[in-house]
Parts: structure tokens; sequence; C-alpha cells
């Protein structure tokens, strides 16, 4: 079988996007081939997920006074940075008449396995890890997302971080630090990781792109056809770019869904816990989990991604705490599984009183939805 | 009656688009169906962080999008089961997702179609005694898949 591979650099936010969503939409009517798109934006844009409110997640000041453009990504998750050191991987393919594409979480799964193939060629350890990331050692190395388009078409979503300036990121995004310093920098570096810090080289972004061609071509047994957008999708990426991607209608979108930020600190003889929480309504966002005590990195970052788009009903949490903590007990030196659910349920309750509070404030930043693409 | 098996309760009392797991459940006095999103459909999506739904008023088809949805990170529409015009929307929900991951055959219903063709759309649908038979199949896929224990 053959898939299309089309290897574009220096795009547009717009023109990726528009691009992304008409070749789902296209597969899905079998207008368009299957394609893989391994491709890299202009330095430097923002990308939304699908549903999120741009001013929640980015500074939106700093990126007009810096040119970094703003975009909404057809796909979910949080807000990203993209540039010439990330590399975005688009695959688009029919979605129907095959079972093993029709049910959502296992093609998170089967859709990564081009990705982990190619980063183990260069002895990097990445695993999938559900639900959406791709991790190395309990760092996250490439996000997720899957979009099903009216067609049917899916569109395979990941941005692979080949390097990135955490500072620049930082600056951009909206984070739960009160202040930016090397601290919280050094934080955040704990918990991601790169191509070139993981093989500790100066690979090339080129270089990276040719072995996660190579992962798919193995893992889906296809052959990769470089190719270039026909003539017919170009003239619909372009009428899709104009239409939504440039729209603000569509960047600036807002949804009845509030977001809200809780926080709590919970002293215990192993040191201060210090945990933050990004809701969407009901449903944990984000969480971040600091103090002064000391604990495995990589265990904490496995108890926030396993937090991560997690419902907040307290038992839940509990019970992933506590899963979590099984399998690393030794880890956590200490810190018992229920002073960190302690924590994480009062932050969630924090931010859920922050919620209402604003949702009674008429003049609140959560409006209720409006544009076209509401 | 309700075919549960586990925790995935697949109620008998309407019918199921086999394809997108959303139910219709259709009231003959007023002829109108109210649909929603079923239990192993929540299943296999993880739990729905943000809904929208088309307005009243809009018309929809079966097999089309009547609102969007973005469970974990898979994003996509949510399918209309039959053919028809919104005439109820359930703003609930759209503002608290997670009415649906709790309630989804009650509180966490989406929207109310007037079918236009319910006795034909509804024989694509399963329901009654081709129930137990697709569920069963259903489970013992998700559970094949490792979804469900």
């Amino acid at each position: 079988m053959n898939w299309k591979l089309i290897t574009d650099d220096g795009v547009a936010a717009s023109f990726g996007l528009a691009a992304d969503d008409t070749l789902a939409q296209r597969v899905g009517m079998n207008l368009s081939q299957p394609t893989l798109r391994l491709y890299t934006y202009h330095s430097h844009c923002a990308l939304v997920g699908r549903f999120q409110n741009v001013e929640n997640e980015v500074r939106v000041e700093y990126c007009r006074e810096n040119g970094i453009t703003i975009n909404r990504r057809p796909t979910g998750g949080g807000a990203i940075i993209m540039g010439a050191d990330q590399l975005g991987v688009a695959l688009t393919i029919p979605g129907h008449d095959e079972d093993n594409y029709s049910h959502a979480r296992e093609l998170m799964g089967i859709f990564s396995e081009g990705l982990v193939r190619g980063l183990n060629q260069l002895n990097v350890e990445a695993r999938f890890r559900r639900k959406n990331d791709i991790e190395v050692n309990g760092k996250k190395l490439v996000g997720l997302g899957i979009y099903r388009a009216p067609s049917g078409g899916l569109l395979f979503h990941a941005s692979l971080l080949v390097d990135l300036d955490i500072a620049l990121m930082l600056r951009v995004l909206n984070t739960p630090f009160e202040k930016l310093s090397d601290k919280e920098i050094d934080t955040v570096a704990g918990r991601i990781t790169t191509v070139r810090r993981e093989t500790e080289s100066s690979i090339s972004l080129d270089e990276v792109r040719r072995v996660i061609a190579d992962g798919f071509v193995s893992a889906f047994d296809v052959n990769l056809v470089p190719s270039d957008f026909t003539v017919e999708e170009r003239a619909q990426i372009t009428k899709l770019e104009q239409e939504k991607y440039l729209s603000e209608d569509w960047v600036y979108q807002t949804t009845a869904v509030p977001d809200s930020n809780g926080s709590a600190k919970v002293k215990t003889p192993a040191g201060l816990i210090d945990v933050s929480v990004t809701m969407a309504g009901a449903t944990i966002k984000a969480v971040f989990i600091g103090g002064d005590f000391f604990a495995a990195e990589n265990a904490v970052a496995d108890l926030e991604s396993s937090l991560r788009w997690h419902t907040s009903q307290p038992e839940k949490v509990a019970a992933t705490v506590e899963k979590i903590y099984q399998s690393r007990k030794n880890q956590f030196n200490g810190i018992q599984p229920e002073v960190i659910i302690e924590a994480v349920t009062k932050a969630v309750a924090r931010a859920r009183v922050a919620e209402s509070q604003m949702r009674a404030d008429p003049y609140g930043c959560y409006v209720n939805p409006g544009g076209q693409y509401a | 009656m309700s075919n549960q098996t586990n925790s995935y309760d697949i109620p008998a009392d309407r019918a199921y688009d086999r394809e997108h797991h959303m139910w219709a459940q259709y009231d003959s006095a007023s002829n109108q169906v109210t649909v929603g999103i079923d239990t192993l459909g929540l299943a296999s999506l993880g739990d729905l962080a943000y809904v929208t739904l088309q307005a009243v008023g809009m018309p929809v088809k079966r097999g089309e999008s009547m609102g969007t949805l973005e469970a974990a990170k898979m994003t996509g529409d949510l399918i209309a089961p039959v053919s028809g015009v919104i005439v109820a929307r359930n703003d609930s929900v759209v503002k608290n997702p997670s009415i649906v991951n709790q309630n989804p055959y009650s509180d966490g219903w989406m929207v109310v179609i007037k079918p236009s063709d319910w006795e034909n759309e509804s024989a694509q649908l399963v329901s009654d005694d081709g129930l137990p038979a697709w569920v069963e199949s259903e489970i013992k896929r998700y559970r094949s898949q490792g979804w469900i224990d």
C-alpha cells in the first residue's frame, strides 16, 4: 500500500492546520490518498487545543509583541509552541469501513507505533503512554491528538520535540507558576525531554524526520511516496485557511465550559507538598505537584500525567493516585498517597469555588459560545 | 430490563447506533426522539471534557454531525442516529459535560429530535432482541483490546 509523504518546512500556522484538516476531510471521502505529513512551522506559533480559550492558555500580548502567531488545532489537548525544532506529524487516513480504526482509544496506540519505532532507531527508549503521550522514562517527548472529520477521515496529530526553548515556551504559554525563574524552568525541564537531550547530540530535524518516516513504514507496512499537495488539495486548503484558520471566530472562540485554577499545600514530615490544578469544568486538565519533598522525578511526572484529562470525582482521583503509588511505592520516599490525594482534592475544590465565583460575576472572562464555530 | 455486564449498562428501553454508540429513545406520543451517548461509547472515548450541540431548529441527518466533542485528546463530531430537526438541546451538558459521564441515559441526554423518517431509520438501529448479542460482542471486543477488565 502507498501513502503520500509530504515534507514541508516553515509553514504558517494557518496553512499547516488547514492542510491537515483538509486532508482529513478529503481522505474520508476518498478524494485524497492516505498521507503522512512531516513538517515544521515558521518559528514560532502557539497552538491551542480544539476547545481551549486562547486568553486562558496563551499570553496574547507577549505573542503580539514578539510576532508569535496564535491558532487553534482541530485536535484536542493543551496549548503548545511549534517552530523549526519541533516536528509536526499529521497522518490522515480513511476512518470508515475498517473496524480497527473505529474506536478512539486504540487508535492512539496504533498510530503512535510509527513514532515509537522511529525513535527506537535512535536508541531513544520511547513508549506510548495512555491516554495521549509518548514518553521517555516518564518524561514527555511527544504530544498526541486525534480528530475525526465529519467525512469519517481521521487525523492523527503529533508534536515531536527535537529541541525546545523552555524559557520561551513559559513566556508564551500561561502556566501555574506565579513567577518565572530558573527554578520553574528546571521544574518543567524535569517533566519533558527532547530528542537532542535523549541522544546527547545535535541531531538535525531532517535526520529525525527520516527515522520517523522509517518508523511509519515499519509499523504500517506501507510505502511512502514523496509527494506534494495536488492542485485540488491546495485549492481546498487555501479556501479553508481563509474561511477558518485565518478567522478570529475560529481562533478566539470560547467554550461554555469554564477553566479554573486552584492550589493547595499540605505539610508532611517528609516535606511540603504544593499542588496546582487547572480544570475544564469538572475535568482536571493539568496537575503540577511541587514542594520541597524528595521523590523520584519520574514518579511525580507519572502521577501528573495520569491525572491529566481526568475526572475530578474524589474516589476516582484516589484510585488513580493509589494505582501509581502502588507501582512506584519506593519512589515517593515516605510521602503517603493519602497526602497527595488530600492535596489534589483540596486544589480541585478551590478551583471549583473560584469557577463558581467567576460564573456569578457577569463581567467575568467566561462568556457563552459565539461565532460560527461555537 | 437492561443488559448489564460489569458497569456497562445498556438499557433495553431504547435503540442504539451500533457504529457511533449513540442511543435514541422514541416517544410515540410526541413523535420525538431523545438522543445521547451510551456507556460503551464513553468507555471507548474516555470521559467527555467538552461538548457542543447544534441549536434548536437546526436540521440534522442520520450519520452526520449534530455537535462536537472532546474526550481525552480525541476530538470529533457527535453523530446523529436519526434525521430530523432539533427541538430541544440540553444546555446543562454543554456547560458541564461531566453530567454525561455520570448519567449518560438520564440527565446526560443531549438533544431531542423531531424525526423525519423514524420508521425506516429506526430499523437501522439495534434494539430489543438484537441487543444482547450486540452488547456481548462489543464488550468482548473492548475486553480483548484491553479497554475494560
